[in-house]
């Protein structure tokens, strides 16, 4: 289920939940109210009437008793009265006796002047039920006889004889019992009505007076309450409905945005610069720090790219102590600066090896033939001169011999100066240059500012600077064209410094055709852990090699 | 007529034979010895062994000739060291003379020659032939060797400070790089127990050093 629905469900259910009990309680409240005052109205309109009715009775029976004089009037001709309710005074309800069985009320009085019987004027009585104020549309009130028939005039029957009405309800069963009180039940026509009932008794008539008024009448504002409840319920449904819908799209639209751009960041791409609505300090708050976190990972993806491509110089610092994708990275950059220091050692070592093999297999093959051929040659001359007599072809050998012990001697050099063990690197320098300046018109000047036997140069920078030394002047001579060559070796506390030069044409560093020699000479500084500067202009061509003391 | 006795010391078995064989022709040349390294020669001269001569190769195992020759020169003996090497360049020979080699030769030399030193020798005089003699020289000229408190350089770069020079400019000048002059400038600021360029010329003047 989505935010949006669970916001939605939440929320209307809520207010929902809200408006039934405030419409359910305040309904109840009303109808209970209602009730009461319709039946204290009621009450007290059925109280009056009663009052009035038994008031009208008494004071009428007074002035029959009074007026003796009184005659007999026409009326009392239409009843046919049996005796025993002509014997007895009082006042009588004389209408089953009257023939159309209109209601009749009326007074006897036995004298010794004989039966004197007065028929109540009914319009009195009439006057009062008919009096309706307070009694809304439907309201009555009415009389009813002990036999349950009614004596007043129904006000929804007015054509009906009242005696031919039966009024059997509960009110009327509880009155005749002796209880005044009240009700809601079926009147006479089968409706339900709000009834108050009582008794009167005046003298020996027994009448019921109801004061009723139809339920649906009383009940109609509280329908009227009840439909407008319901359309102020539905138009608040309707209005929370709306207003959750717009807080929804208030809430999700920016939470959509957070899982559009996470999605998005998930992907991989951390350079998305979508903007958004940023509609409150938390939400904000919260682009803030997406912001933050992309910037956080942006720098991350650049510094490992940075890793990736070998730029292990480059500077990361973790966003905080608990940023370990940083510190991981930073592990990563050490150790990978660490591989590759390790693999720089190993393959200066391994080229190291490969020279020192060679030179070592040089210097072997060097002294073997110095100092294994070149003995045997010398005996082979000894041998000549002890043997061979003939004194012409005696010196002809020799001459071969001395010759071969020449070359074998310039072999043994070229291979590896025996001076560069015995004497070090200035002196065979020395050497190797009033050697060669024999067989070249290129004047070669050296100078040797080495310590001599104090000299603090390994046998392994020894080699190596001969060898660059060889190869130097090798290419000045071979392609340079150059009159002049000035070599100084200086030696110092803490470096050795080799300077190289000579007036050729120079060459191009960048696209060197004597390529190899310079990557041999670089490549054996670089052993040495030592530094090269070259500078190839015509006329003016310098290489300054650097060596440090190692001590 | 007096018997030269001599020892020869080289590893090379082959080449003893041969030079004893060549030797035996001379009467007055006895060969009393011969050993195969520094070492055993030494134990012999330590055993009062007596011998007028030796002939000594400087490629040995286990004690080379310039070991042996400074042995001897600590060593109260008369034996007169001739050098006999494969070795035909200036720094050897110069080594050998410094050390006190009576003469220098080269293996493949020819027998008058090799008679003549060991006679020469043996007379009290020292031999080193023409062709020797010039070696040494050579390399001997090439070595600069000051006896003053700056090396000769260092004198050189001194006077160009003294001109006013850069150090770009002594550098271009003596063929070096530039951290070699800043280096032998700082050098001689130390030598000179100076800081700074007015007060080295200063002191440099008082030493006539320029």
């Amino acid at each position: 289920m989505n935010i949006k629905t669970l916001i939605l469900i939440i929320i209307n259910s809520l207010i929902a939940l809200v408006i039934a009990l405030l419409s359910f309680s305040s309904y109840k409240q009303f109808s209970n109210v209602l009730n009461d005052r319709i039946l204290l109205q009621l009450n007290s309109i059925k109280t009056l009437k009663q009052n009035q009715i038994e008031h009208l009775l008494k004071s009428e029976w007074e002035r029959f008793e009074a007026s003796e004089s009184y005659r007999q009037n026409s009326d009392t001709t239409l009843l046919k009265l049996p005796d025993s309710i002509k014997k007895s005074n009082g006042i009588h309800d004389f209408t089953p006796y009257h023939p159309a069985k209109k209601t009749t009320i009326g007074f006897i009085s036995n004298s010794k002047r004989g039966t004197i019987v007065k028929v109540l004027d009914y319009n009195k009585i009439k006057q009062i039920l008919l009096e309706r104020t307070g009694m809304g549309d439907s309201g009555e009130s009415y009389l009813v006889g002990q036999d349950f028939r009614m004596r007043s005039q129904s006000r929804f029957y007015p054509n009906k004889t009242p005696y031919t009405i039966f009024v059997k309800t509960k009110g009327v069963a509880n009155a005749l019992k002796g209880i005044n009180g009240r009700g809601v039940f079926e009147d006479y026509r089968g409706i339900d009505v709000y009834s108050v009932y009582s008794l009167i008794t005046v003298g020996k008539l027994k009448m019921v007076i109801l004061s009723e008024i139809d339920v649906d009448e009383v009940t109609l504002p509280l329908k009227e309450l009840k439909q407008r409840l319901l359309g102020l319920t539905l138009g608040i449904f309707l209005l929370g409905v709306m207003l959750s819908l717009f807080l929804t799209r208030f809430i999700t639209n920016p939470i959509k945005n957070m899982q559009k751009s996470l999605r998005i960041m998930a992907q991989g791409d951390y350079n998305q610069t979508n903007e958004f609505i940023k509609n409150s300090t938390e939400i904000k708050e919260m682009f803030e720090a997406l912001a933050n976190l992309k910037a956080s990972l942006q720098g991350a993806v650049k510094f490992s790219d940075d890793i990736g491509k070998m730029n292990l110089h480059t500077d990361f610092k973790p966003k905080s102590s608990n940023d370990l994708l940083g510190k991981s990275l930073l592990a990563m950059r050490d150790k990978l600066i660490e591989f590759r220091n390790n693999e720089e050692n190993t393959r200066i070592l391994s080229k190291r090896m490969l020279v020192n093999g060679l030179e070592d297999e040089r210097r072997r093959l060097s002294r073997e033939l110095h100092d294994g051929v070149g003995p045997y040659l010398t005996s082979l001359k000894h041998y000549i001169e002890n043997r061979v007599k003939n004194e012409e072809k005696k010196a002809e050998m020799k001459k071969i011999v001395d010759d071969t012990i020449s070359e074998i001697r310039l072999m043994s050099n070229a291979l590896m100066p025996a001076s560069i063990d015995d004497f070090g690197i200035g002196v065979t320098l020395t050497n190797f240059i009033e050697k060669l300046k024999k067989s070249t018109t290129v004047t070669i000047e050296y100078e040797d500012l080495t310590q001599q036997e104090s000299s603090n140069i390994t046998n392994h920078q020894a080699i190596n600077l001969f060898r660059i030394t060889q190869e130097l002047i090798n290419n000045s001579l071979k392609h340079a064209d150059a009159k002049n060559i000035r070599i100084t070796l200086s030696e110092f506390e803490e470096f050795i410094s080799l300077f190289y030069f000579d007036d050729g044409i120079g060459f191009d560093i960048t696209t060197v055709k004597l390529g190899l020699g310079i990557v041999n000479i670089k490549e054996r500084v670089e052993i040495c852990n030592g530094t090269i500067a070259i500078n190839a202009t015509p006329g003016n061509t310098t290489f300054e090699i650097e060596l440090p003391i190692e001590l | 007529m007096k018997e030269i006795k001599l020892i020869i010391a080289d590893d090379h078995e082959l080449f003893r034979k041969g030079l004893a064989e060549l030797l035996r022709k001379h009467e007055d040349i006895k060969i009393v010895r011969s050993v195969g390294d520094g070492s055993e020669f030494m134990e012999l001269i330590n055993s009062q062994f007596k011998a007028d001569i030796v002939l000594l190769d400087i490629t040995m195992p286990n004690m080379d000739g310039f070991q042996v020759l400074k042995e001897l020169k600590n060593n109260a003996t008369d034996i007169k060291p001739i050098v006999i090497s494969m070795h035909s360049d200036g720094n050897y020979i110069a080594k050998c003379a410094k050390m006190g080699a009576y003469g220098y030769l080269l293996k493949n030399t020819d027998e008058a020659e090799l008679i003549l030193a060991i006679r020469s020798v043996d007379n009290g005089k020292k031999y080193f032939s023409a062709e020797i003699s010039e070696k040494m020289i050579n390399f001997m000229s090439t070595q600069s060797i000051s006896e003053n408190v700056l090396s000769n350089k260092e004198t050189e770069v001194l006077g160009l400070i003294a001109k006013g020079l850069t150090t770009k400019e002594i550098a271009e000048k003596l063929f070096v790089s530039s951290r070699t002059i800043e280096t032998h400038r700082a050098n001689i600021l130390k030598k000179l127990e100076v800081k700074n360029t007015a007060e080295l010329i200063k002191k440099a003047a008082k030493m006539n050093l320029i």
